[in-house]
């Protein structure tokens, strides 16, 4: 389904990626890591088309999307999730989610009708399916840090992705909050049919769930397999326990 | 709020015509005011020169009504658009930077529309604007014209109201509460600033005709950066993330300038004062302070009834 | 012959009329782009502190004497005056907002600027005052045929003493050096446990500092009034803009962009002479809406 391809980005001097490469196949959940610092938020805009790559092609469903600005890239069926909490504080829950299923639906630009009556079934479904659903009327800049990730998720949902991207969706989270996000992720992925790329420094969550991983080093892809073979890979061992930059 | 519906409507029928003409002025600016709300309260836009559009807009009737043959209602149709049409040229080069380099720009371009209105003698009359410019024989009473920019102005606010309502205005609080986020859920961030901006600035093309037919005159410093300022001062007094909030800050800033002016020339160093206790003590606005109170007495009512519901069960 | 001869002569004086212009303009915006690039604040109130230094020097050289040493007192007292009014408001108010939506430090130097026009207007009226320099730098000096205003060879000199004096003191004494970090990195200035409100202070005292000295180096070449003050700051704050916001540099080419343009046009289309900075500024902009110059943030 999505398929990155020798793919680099210099900011100046310096390469934030230089030659990663990875394969998201239709359906799966597909985690990355690799230490701080690796590229791997980098990869993600690269992605979602916040940044240009400098070499390199992105494939996406049989086609390239490396040129195309993030809004379209979004419509194509790419959603994602960002590391810090990014929601739109002033706005209630369901807007924040029924914004996302307006600009969906190709609505964003309508002007005379009002929006409070428009799309509330599918907006509703979504918040609900997170598990927000009684928070609807709240602002979002109201919420604790948790439900905010988690709102984040349901605004991605919004846009009814094909590929959902996720940057650290447990990062800041408590235990219970973890778990609860885990359970999400699955589901999802399951009732939805979605494919999922995330990345994640909680070893145990990407074991836990990812069916294949890529991990990186220094901007770079040194392998991608499925968990069991990355467990065993002596070059994986010493990128994270010889602590080169970990 | 009826009584002040009633006090509105009847004004120019009990009171001395002065109050009538302050009224009506309060109601010009109030109506520039909220079309800058919507690009910078809504839009969370740095929209620097908003004045320009308003003095585009007055000029354009001025010229057509004192150099065409054109007939009175297509002036009143055509300044409006004139002043949406500056807002798209203008926004489009503007949108291509954000925030402060986006204010910086929309200065320099705004700059460059004021400088040449007030050199061009030939056509805008330069310096000494344009006077005595002809109104159709409906409006040439104070009382007449007061009626009007009402009409006009009740108008526009049912239509910005519901543009701010609508899915592109509840897009629009959502690019300015995120502009990043939003890209990633589709929304073409750009393209939507810059419709709002077309939107703001035919408002404020609106309020620049209402105000020819009020005075009858234009000058070039309506196209000047500090009026622009000024309207900025209006919205931030009344609250930029209220409705209505830009107009009763224009009403506040239009009525004390009139009449503690009688009384000293010095204004500007007391409209500085507000505006400096304002950013320290009130930021909100009057009308964001208010509501926040009720809003507050809301929610604790509301707390107190689940309390004792509560208290019901038990 | 004679015609060639002329418009060799208007050209040149023209051209040291837009230089000797530009370096004005560069004194104060090399201040505006200081504060800016420190603190991030479009000070609008820069142009009433220009203001203040130029009734400042009338004061003063009404106080010691037209000539000597009045005038050379005024180029040093008048900025030093608006440095200290700079002080106490940074000090006293701005300090407090740093915290704040960056849209509030605007507003606020706005305020600073309703303000500061009423004060002047009290302190010294609405009346046209002037002043003359010392005689040394009246008159001419004739080089070959052509008549050269010795006030505008002395400005030509002032200016690229500020532009290295600027240099200087950012790169070489340690709140120069602060101060450039501090634009481009507030946090790391932070973690080296220097006290960042007083770095914002000292860049606040230095921009206002360049204001007066601008409004004292005007004083001798135009009739000082109130309103003086909302032209300067519109035309500095285009040409910081297309220097590139916070790059000192940059106001220099800003600077002799608007200056030379203006007093060249005059040559042209006499009646848009003002025009010419306005176009020029946006067509650089039309180019490179970020300013010619990196900006520093």
């Amino acid at each position: 389904m999505l398929e990155v391809k020798a793919v680099s980005k210099f900011f100046d001097d310096f390469a934030a990626l230089s030659g990663a490469n990875l394969t998201v196949p239709d359906g799966s959940i597909v985690a990355v890591i690799g230490p701080n610092g690796a590229g791997k938020t980098t990869l993600f805009n690269l992605i979602t088309g916040q940044l240009k790559p400098d070499r390199g092609q992105i494939v996406f469903s049989g086609e390239e999307i490396q040129h195309l600005p993030p809004h379209t890239i979004c419509h194509r069926g790419i959603a994602r999730s960002f590391q810090i909490a990014n929601v739109f504080p002033r706005l209630t829950v369901f807007e924040n989610v029924q914004v996302s299923v307006l600009s969906h639906q190709g609505q964003s630009n309508r002007l005379f009708r009002p929006a409070s009556s428009l799309l509330v079934r599918e907006t509703t479904e979504i918040l609900e399916s997170v598990g927000l659903g009684r928070q609807g009327r709240r602002l979002a800049g109201t919420l604790s840090h948790g439900d905010q990730r988690t709102l984040e998720i349901a605004i991605a949902l919004g846009s009814q992705p094909r590929l959902l991207i996720l940057d650290e969706p447990t990062a800041g989270m408590s235990p219970e909050e973890t778990a609860a996000t885990l359970e999400l992720i699955k589901r999802l992925a399951r009732s939805r049919g979605l494919t999922i790329l995330f990345c994640e420094h909680d070893m145990d969550i990407v074991f836990a769930i990812a069916q294949s991983i890529m991990v990186m080093q220094h901007g770079r892809t040194i392998l991608q397999a499925p968990p069991d073979e990355v467990r065993q890979n002596r070059q994986v061992q010493e990128a994270y326990l010889g602590g080169v930059d970990a | 709020m009826a009584l002040f519906i009633v006090v509105v409507l009847l004004l120019p029928i009990f009171a001395p015509s002065f109050y009538t003409y302050v009224f009506a002025l309060v109601m010009v600016n109030g109506l520039l005011a909220m079309s800058l709300n919507l690009v910078l309260g809504y839009g969370g836009l740095y929209q620097f020169h908003h004045g320009v559009f308003y003095g585009i807009g007055a000029y354009a009737i001025a010229l057509i009504l004192t150099k065409s043959p054109v007939p009175w209602w297509l002036a009143f149709i055509a300044a409006p658009i004139i002043a949406a049409l500056f807002g798209l040229v203008i926004g489009w080069i503007c949108i291509r930077s954000t925030q402060l380099y986006f204010g910086m720009l929309q200065i320099s371009l705004g700059s460059l529309v004021w400088i040449i209105t007030s050199r061009w003698y030939d056509f805008t009359g330069g310096d000494n604007g344009i006077n005595n410019i002809p109104m159709p024989s409906f409006l040439t009473s104070g009382k007449e014209i007061y009626y009007f920019i009402l009409a006009v102005l009740a108008i526009s606010i049912a239509v910005m109201y519901r543009v701010v309502k609508s899915p592109f205005g509840a897009t629009l609080q959502a690019i300015r509460d995120n502009p990043q986020r939003c890209e990633a859920i589709g929304v073409n961030v750009r393209h939507h600033q810059l419709i709002a901006i077309v939107i703001a600035s035919f408002f404020a093309g609106v309020a620049g005709v209402l105000y020819v037919g009020l005075e009858r005159s234009v000058f070039p410093d309506m196209l000047f950066w500090v009026l622009s300022l000024e309207v900025f001062v209006m919205c931030l007094l009344g609250g930029w993330f209220t409705f209505a909030g830009p107009l009763v800050g224009a009403g506040i800033i239009v009525i004390l300038r009139t009449f503690v002016s009688i009384y000293t020339e010095y204004w500007t160093m007391i409209e500085g004062i507000i505006l400096i206790l304002l950013i320290f003590f009130l930021p909100q606005g009057v009308v964001g302070f208010a509501l926040g109170r009720v809003g507050r007495k809301a929610q604790a009512a509301e707390e107190t009834v689940q309390v004792s519901e509560r208290g019901a069960k038990v | 012959m004679a015609f060639g001869q002329d418009l060799v002569g208007a050209v040149t004086s023209q051209l040291l009329v837009g230089l000797s212009r530009a370096m004005i303009l560069f004194v104060v915006s090399a201040g505006l782009s200081f504060v800016l690039g420190v603190l991030r604040v479009p000070n609008i109130a820069h142009g009433s502190l220009y203001m203040i230094g130029a009734f400042a020097a009338f004061t003063i050289t009404a106080l010691f004497g037209q000539a000597l040493p009045g005038f050379w007192l005024a180029l040093i007292l008048a900025p030093l005056a608006v440095a200290v009014v700079g002080l106490i408001l940074e000090r006293a108010l701005l300090s407090h907002l740093y915290q704040r939506e960056h849209l509030m430090l605007i507003l606020f130097t706005f305020g600073i600027m309703l303000i500061l026009n009423d004060l002047v207007k009290i302190g010294w009226g609405a009346e046209y005052r002037s002043i003359v320099p010392p005689d040394n730098l009246t008159g001419s000096l004739t080089i070959g045929d052509l008549p050269l205003p010795r006030y505008n060879l002395f400005l030509l000199i002032v200016g690229p003493i500020v532009a290295v004096a600027m240099w200087l003191f950012v790169n070489r004494t340690r709140i120069g050096k602060i101060s450039r970090a501090a634009a481009v990195d507030r946090e790391m200035v932070g973690v080296l446990g220097i006290n960042v409100s007083w770095v914002f202070a000292a860049a606040f005292v230095i921009g206002c500092f360049l204001a007066g000295l601008g409004g004292a180096l005007i004083a001798p070449t135009t009739s000082i009034t109130l309103g003086m003050d909302r032209t300067v700051i519109m035309d500095t704050f285009l040409i910081v803009t297309i220097g590139g916001l916070g790059n000192i540099w940059g106001a220099l080419i800003g600077s002799l962009i608007f200056g030379l343009t203006q007093s060249l046009g005059l040559l042209l289309w006499p009646q848009f002479a003002v025009v010419f900075p306005y176009a020029a500024v946006v067509l650089v902009l039309l180019a490179r809406p970020k300013g010619l110059l990196r900006s520093v943030w």
